[in-house]
């Protein structure tokens, strides 16, 4: 069973086995692989160097040739009471924390200056220390979790919250940024924003006229407060950014569009009540224009949210049939990403778990195609999600419908499947093999469906599984062999045992009662 | 038990006696030691034995004793008591491994098994150092150590290959990746360092590329799952030096066996397999890598040579070219004309050709090049693998390919011209290449079904195989002949058949040739031609087609079977069948000596069966005998019990168990030939067919009953007069199949055909009983089949007996039982009853219930007659099954639903289906509304009320059109 296992059993569809439900999008604990590339980043580092210009408490003379002082220098500055020598300071500690490579965080942390920075964050007499302090922090905030951590500890939440509505609005900015690389540590620190009341504060700053930098930071920072799960953000939180992100989503800016986008895809990666929440607003006609973008860092988090609405129930999946999701999906089964064409195959599997009354809209939109492409060409990460894509389709359709899969050329990628070096997509071929036959049996076609697996070489692949180490493939590819290969038929008597000569013929009455 | 010197002492004498090859002693000595091993320290004793005995041979003993003790007592059963203390398993843990790595080879391998199956059950949680202290030993430069704790990593590993994706084994891999993968890393590049700075010598170089296959075995299973991260990092590492070992070579590393695969090939063959790994699943990351491994392979195929010993090695890397040309991407890296040439030249047709080894299994090995060939038993034949790359390289390039190889196959002929007897080869391999070059789709029963259309198979036909087939000597170039029929065979359904016609008599002509493959490919085309199919279902070549060739066909098939080798020919037999069957009545002027040929083989055979398929045709053509012949002379039945009756008593006082279910068969269908009274020696039979010994096996079941329905239907009135003191034995028979649910449709099809021809009164004593023993059934333990039969019998005794001796003797059983059986079993359940012959009993059946049966109309049952009429309108309306044509000619056996090792139906001894009602009752709907109408005359008024007040509407309507129909209205 698929690392969904657990999770299968919640989501059951009643009267469907277990190969056909919707496949929710789980964390899995244990990864091998790299962390994704597609993935939207989690916490960002402030390294751009533009600002230094604009920082108007910058002396003259000095701009020219910056001094670098030690740790220790920065360290008593940032302590001492001398105003200047802190900002000087403070300002080369930012430095340090912005240059590109190996950013000394740890070391910086270990000065302890931490809470004195956090204090400089409440200068509003000095908006140059405040801004640095707060670039600072965003930079030290965006390390790993422990570095988050020394952020938190040293009291920033509420300083930054309360500098949302600084006056100057790169200020404002710098701790919206800070804000984003702490709610993008996990649910902790993003719950404990929120319990802050981070949200009307931060929802306040998008107006038509923020600009467009601004907004992207804004639009990022409202990503990472709908991020991460176990838990899940807060309800009455998540409805009050509702309305914003469908906002931003209209803009025109294709990286507010690409957060907001993965946003969305975050609140729907969810059990389906939080699905049911986000379909109301009736977003998905957007989403799905957007999963047709040109751009593909729209189309990733697009394709996501609405992958994931189609997790959830019939209802919800048909708003994003209505939506037009099967329209968009041919184009993205060949897009030219794998990673894009196997979201966009584990979104098809869904909508394929469902009745067969959207089965039948996935043959009359054209889907079938573009999926027996896929099938025999495609990347083996989306190979492996079409291949779920007709397990599901073979379970939940009916017999006309499987009919019209097998027409589409649906079996010969599939059988050729069967030398995958993945024993759990060669199960699944197998069962669903076992249900084509079981289809071909109603229609009293079993014998032109035999002939069909071994014009196709199946039979022959079929037989090689009957060696095969794992014991579930062997079993199921001997199933079908004895089954629909074999004609043999063993029967078991249980014989009675006759007395001398003939059998002799003798009843006693009991009574009887059907 | 103490770990004493004593006890050392004991056991060392006990493990010694184990090796006595006398059991008096050994046995008594194994039995000790299973008796102590429960005690503790017992395994501690046997490791310290392995490591300190004076004496070697104890050492090994104890080390496979220690070994299958683990094997046999390790693992922890819920609910069932640890075999093994505590302290000991943990002692057992610290110490084996080191123990392991200084042990020599031989016992270091029976150490290594013992800690795999230990680690399946303890890693990694209950052995959290395992890892760490075989990690460690990578830095000992010692490589026995170091491939010991290779070896034992590639058994603890090795599940990841086919083991399912879990949280629990990516955790399990996640750790030993973290350990594991980067001192691998490390020893991957130092053992490569070696190799170059011990490039000369040879046993140094051994040692270390065992360790180097072991290490790309470990990649292998750790890379299986998913990409872990190490590796994607480490690609460049792993994939250069995988790329650069694929391209070495080393005289010292080569060896002289001709057969037996050495290091070099080993560790390249697993690269291959490696690369082929990371080209499927990981595609994306290694699309940089992929471009330089499949010029190495190929390249290394083109240096590779023929011999047995490289064929893994060769096959691999072939199936590693063949799967990545057929991937869009990659097209590019074929597509050049010098490329796919080269490829064509030096890869594909080197590996076609027809080397020694087959030589010498077509000749002396020919059932088993005859599988290999036919039947496609050649996965991992070098053949094979380049057949899959010309399909693979079809699929883009199918235009240039072809004409690249058509140029070779010109030249292969020309070759030939030049000088047949030498060249020969040339020409086998030109067919193979074409075949390979035409066929995209393929199955037994019907050859190529998907042809390459730029190949002109026709035209190649009749220039190039026609001329071989019709050369005046059949046992010149016997290789070129079986290519020449084999390519008729495949190719029947793409050669028009104007040319199959001309081929015919060529094919006859063959089945005289010597070789026994040629002969048997010729029995096997003609068989197969034969059951090709024309317009309208019927054979496309017809007896009238064949009548110019009958005799020499007939003659031919039967002197092949005389040929040495091919006395028991499967292919001949059921050639001899399918000529039979497509021949008819024109085969008759021959009988005589057929029949003779045919007993003599069964006789012969009757010795010893060993051929299950041989003899099966055999009985086939007997049967196909016996029914074209009577079916013009029924006569002539008399001469062929005359010529078969004494083989088949012989067959059955030697109890020839293979034969027996097939003498009943051929005997059933000799005795219907019979139009009149049974003849006595049939009667002289019948006591000993109801013998229970041959009832006891499964096999003879249906033939038998078959025989005794045929029996029934012919004899019943002479086994009431003759034979009434039987009947008891023969409704024993049917008792002993209704308490089996497996044969109890065969019980019903006795009782059944008991009812319908036994004369009432000699069964009239033993009736009640019959019901009884039934409901005895329905009562313990129906099934749907049973239920189904049981329906069948009801209504076919109620139409033989009338519908009120069916109430009076159910009654007469159990008060209401009539009701009940109506209520609880007819009316519920007879929609279920299958097959038109069935159903139509039933509606007779029913439709005497309803309108002849007074009590069904003023008693209590009263109250079911509307249900049980509306029951009868559902069976009528439901869609009727598609009744099978009669395709007997095309019958297989592999397609014989019956088919099983204990009995093989004979599909021309088929039993013509038995209508008992059909002369009764022509249509059954206006039988029922004819039966209605009489009823409802004898009683006005009461069926109308009824119908009125309780059918429901849709059941309404239907009755109303077969009254309609049936032109007569209700009073």
């Amino acid at each position: 069973v698929r690392k969904h296992s657990q999770h299968m059993k919640l989501f059951k569809n009643k009267g469907k086995d277990e190969t056909s439900l919707r496949r929710q999008r789980v964390e899995v604990s244990i990864e091998l692989r790299k962390a994704k590339k597609d993935e939207q980043i989690l916490k960002r580092r402030n390294i751009s160097i533009h600002v230094k210009e604009e920082n108007p408490t910058l002396g003259q003379g000095r701009s020219f040739e910056i001094i670098q002082p030690s740790l220790e220098e920065i360290m008593e500055a940032v302590n001492g009471d001398d105003t200047e020598l802190q900002l000087l300071a403070t300002q080369a500690a930012r430095r340090l924390l912005s240059r590109h490579r190996d950013p000394p965080i740890n070391q910086i942390i270990e000065l302890g200056i931490i809470p004195r920075m956090v204090e400089f964050l409440g200068r509003a007499d000095n908006a140059g220390l405040q801004f640095e302090a707060a670039w600072a922090l965003t930079n030290i905030a965006s390390g790993t979790s422990e570095h988050t951590r020394a952020v938190v500890e040293g009291g920033a939440i509420p300083a930054f919250i309360s500098l949302l509505s600084s006056p100057h609005m790169h200020i404002s900015e710098q701790s919206v940024w800070a804000l984003g690389n702490i709610a993008g540590d996990g649910p902790l620190f993003r719950d404990a924003l929120i319990a802050r009341d981070v949200i009307p504060p931060l929802l306040a700053l998008v107006s038509p006229a923020t600009p467009i930098g601004f907004l992207r930071n804004i639009t990022w920072t409202l990503s990472n407060l709908c991020r991460n799960k176990n838990p899940c953000p807060p309800l009455d939180a998540v409805k009050k950014i509702l309305p914003v992100l469908i906002f931003l989503l209209q803009h025109e800016d294709k990286e507010v569009i690409s957060d907001s986008c993965w946003a969305v895809s975050y609140l729907t990666d969810s059990c389906n009540d939080r699905i049911q929440v986000v379909v109301d607003t009736g977003i998905l006609p957007r989403l799905v224009e957007l999963m047709d973008s040109p751009d593909v860092n729209v189309v990733t988090p697009a394709l996501r949210a609405v992958g994931n609405v189609v997790t959830g129930t019939d209802q919800q999946t048909q708003e994003a049939i209505d939506a037009g999701v099967l329209t968009v999906l041919p184009r993205l089964l060949r897009h030219t990403k794998p990673v894009i064409q196997k979201e966009a195959a584990w979104t098809l599997s869904n909508i394929a778990a469902g009745p067969c009354q959207q089965i039948q809209q996935i043959i009359t939109c054209g889907l079938l195609p573009p999926l027996v492409e896929l099938l025999s060409k495609g990347d083996f990460k989306a190979q492996k999600e079409a291949v779920w894509v007709v397990a599901n389709f073979t379970t939940g359709g009916t017999v006309d419908q499987v009919v019209e899969l097998v027409r589409s050329g649906v079996l010969k990628p599939l059988l050729n499947l069967l030398l995958a070096k993945d024993s759990k997509t060669i199960l699944t071929i197998l069962e669903t093999i076992s249900k084509l036959f079981m289809a071909a049996e109603k229609l009293g076609e079993t014998e032109k469906l035999c002939l069909l697996v071994e014009e196709l070489d199946g039979l022959e692949k079929i037989e090689n599984l009957q060696n095969h180490e794992n014991d579930m493939v062997y079993r199921a590819a001997l199933d079908i062999i004895e089954k629909y290969f074999s004609g043999e038929e063993m029967t078991d008597l249980e014989p009675q045992t006759g007395q001398d000569g003939l059998y002799d013929f003798s009843v006693e009455k009991e009574d009887f009662n059907f | 038990m103490e770990l004493s010197d004593a006890n050392l002492q004991t056991l060392t004498e006990y493990l010694k006696k184990t090796l006595d090859p006398d059991p008096a002693i050994r046995r008594p000595a194994e039995k000790f030691l299973e008796s102590v091993e429960g005690s503790q320290n017992y395994p501690l004793l046997l490791l310290t034995l392995l490591e300190k005995s004076q004496e070697n041979v104890i050492k090994v003993c104890a080390s496979v004793t220690f070994k299958n003790y683990i094997k046999r007592n390790w693992r922890i059963v819920e609910d069932e008591p640890n075999k093994i203390c505590e302290s000991d398993r943990i002692a057992i843990k610290a110490n084996i491994v080191p123990l392991m790595l200084s042990s020599p080879e031989q016992i270091q391998k029976q150490l290594s098994d013992a800690i795999s199956i230990i680690g399946r059950e303890d890693f990694p949680q209950k052995w959290p150092d395992l890892l760490t202290e075989m990690v460690n030993r990578f830095q000992s430069g010692d490589f026995h150590v170091i491939n010991g704790v290779l070896r034992t990593a590639h058994s603890l590993f090795k599940r990841y290959r086919h083991e399912f994706k879990s949280n629990e084994l990516w955790t399990e891999i996640k750790l030993v990746l973290d350990a594991f993968a980067l001192p691998l890393t490390n020893l991957f590049k130092a053992t490569i360092e070696l190799c170059s700075t011990h490039a000369n010598d040879a046993s140094a170089l051994k040692v270390l590329f065992s360790s180097l296959i072991l290490i790309a075995k470990l990649f292998y299973s750790l890379n299986f799952q998913d990409l872990p991260e190490f590796f994607e990092d480490n690609m460049e590492t792993w994939m250069t030096n995988f790329h650069s070992l694929l391209t070495l070579d080393n005289k010292l590393l080569q060896t002289d066996d001709e057969e037996e695969a050495g290091l070099l090939e080993l560790l390249k063959s697993q690269i291959c397999d490696n690369a082929a790994l990371y080209a499927q699943k990981y595609d994306e990351e290694f699309q940089p890598y992929l471009p330089r491994f499949v010029t190495a392979i190929w390249n290394l195929l083109v240096t590779t040579g023929q011999e047995v010993k490289y064929d893994l090695l060769v096959s691999n890397a072939i199936q590693f070219l063949a799967s990545v040309c057929e991937r869009p991407h990659y097209k590019h890296l074929f597509e050049d004309q010098n490329t796919l040439t080269s490829i064509c030249e030096k890869v594909i047709v080197p590996n076609m050709e027809f080397r020694a080894a087959d030589e010498e299994a077509f000749e002396d090995n020919s059932e088993e090049y005859i599988r290999r060939d036919l039947e496609g038993s050649d996965i991992d034949t070098r053949r094979r693998a380049a057949c899959d790359l010309v399909r693979g390289l079809c699929k883009f390039f199918e235009g240039p390919v072809t004409g690249i190889f058509s140029g070779y196959v010109n030249s292969m002929l020309q070759e030939y011209a030049k000088n047949p007897s030498v060249n020969w080869k040339h020409k086998d391999a030109a067919i193979y290449l074409v075949t390979s070059l035409a066929s995209k789709a393929q199955t037994q029963k019907h050859g190529i079904t998907q042809a390459n259309e730029l190949v002109n198979l026709t035209e190649f036909f009749v220039n190039h195989i026609q001329p071989d087939l019709k050369s005046a000597t059949v046992n010149e170039f016997p290789v070129l002949k079986a290519d020449g029929i084999k390519y008729i065979m495949i190719f029947r359904n793409q050669v028009p058949k104007e040319q199959l016609l001309v081929s015919i008599p060529l094919l006859i002509n063959h089945l005289q040739a010597e070789s026994i493959v040629v002969h048997t490919y010729a029995a096997h085309a003609l068989e197969r031609l034969f059951t090709m199919r024309g317009t309208n279902n019927a054979t496309l070549i017809t007896a009238a087609e064949m009548a110019p060739f009958v005799e020499v066909l007939l003659t031919n098939l039967f002197k092949a079977l005389t040929l040495p080798g091919s006395s028991e020919n499967e292919y001949i037999m059921k050639a001899i069948m399918r000529s039979f069957s497509l021949l008819q009545e024109s085969i008759i002027p021959y009988m005589p000596s057929v029949i003779t040929q045919l007993t003599q083989k069964l006789l012969a055979v009757s010795k010893n069966p060993s051929k299950p398929h041989f003899n099966h045709y055999m009985f086939e053509s007997i049967c196909l005998s016996i029914r074209i012949t009577c079916k013009a002379n029924p006569e002539a039945v008399g001469s062929f019990e005359e010529a078969l009756f004494l083989v088949f008593t012989e067959i059955l006082q030697n109890d020839v168990q293979e034969f027996i279910p097939y003498v009943f068969q051929v005997m059933s269908l000799l005795l219907e030939m019979h139009k009149n009274e049974i003849p006595s020696s049939y009667m002289a039979l019948f006591p000993h067919l109801l013998q229970p010994v041959l009832w006891e096996r499964t096999g003879n079941i249906p033939p038998l009953v078959r025989l005794l329905q045929a029996y029934l239907e012919r004899g019943a009135s002479t086994i009431a007069s003759a034979a009434a003191d039987k009947i008891p034995g023969l409704l024993g028979v049917f008792q002993k199949l209704i308490a089996s649910k497996a044969n109890d449709h065969q019980g019903f099809y006795l009782l059944n055909s008991i009812i319908e021809h036994m004369p009432p009164e000699s069964v009239d004593q033993y009736r009640k009983q019959i019901f009884i023993l039934l409901f005895q059934r329905l009562q313990n333990s129906k099934t749907t089949k049973f239920i189904k039969s049981f329906l069948v019998f009801v209504n076919l005794y109620c139409v033989r007996y009338g519908a009120l001796a069916l109430q009076e003797i159910f009654d007469s059983i159990q008060p209401k039982m009539f009701g009940m059986v109506l209520e609880k079993i007819i009316i519920p359940e007879i929609q279920k009853v299958s097959g038109q012959v069935e159903k139509k009993i039933c509606a007779v059946g029913i439709t005497k219930i309803l309108t002849e049966c007074p009590p069904m109309m003023d008693t209590e049952y009263t109250k079911l007659w509307i249900p049980l009429l509306q029951a009868l309108i559902g069976l009528f309306e439901l869609p009727e099954d598609d009744t099978i044509p009669d395709e007997e000619h095309f019958i297989d056996i592999e397609d014989t639903p019956g088919y099983q090792t204990a009995f093989s139906q004979l599909a021309f001894a088929g039993k013509k289906e038995h209508d008992p009602v059909g002369q009764m009752v022509n249509n059954p709907r206006i039988h029922l509304a004819q039966s209605l109408h009489k009823l409802s005359t004898a009683c006005p008024g009461r069926v109308l009320s009824m119908l009125s007040t309780s059918l429901n509407a849709e059941a309404l309507q239907y009755l109303q059109g077969y009254l309609q129909a049936a032109s007569v209205s209700l009073l």
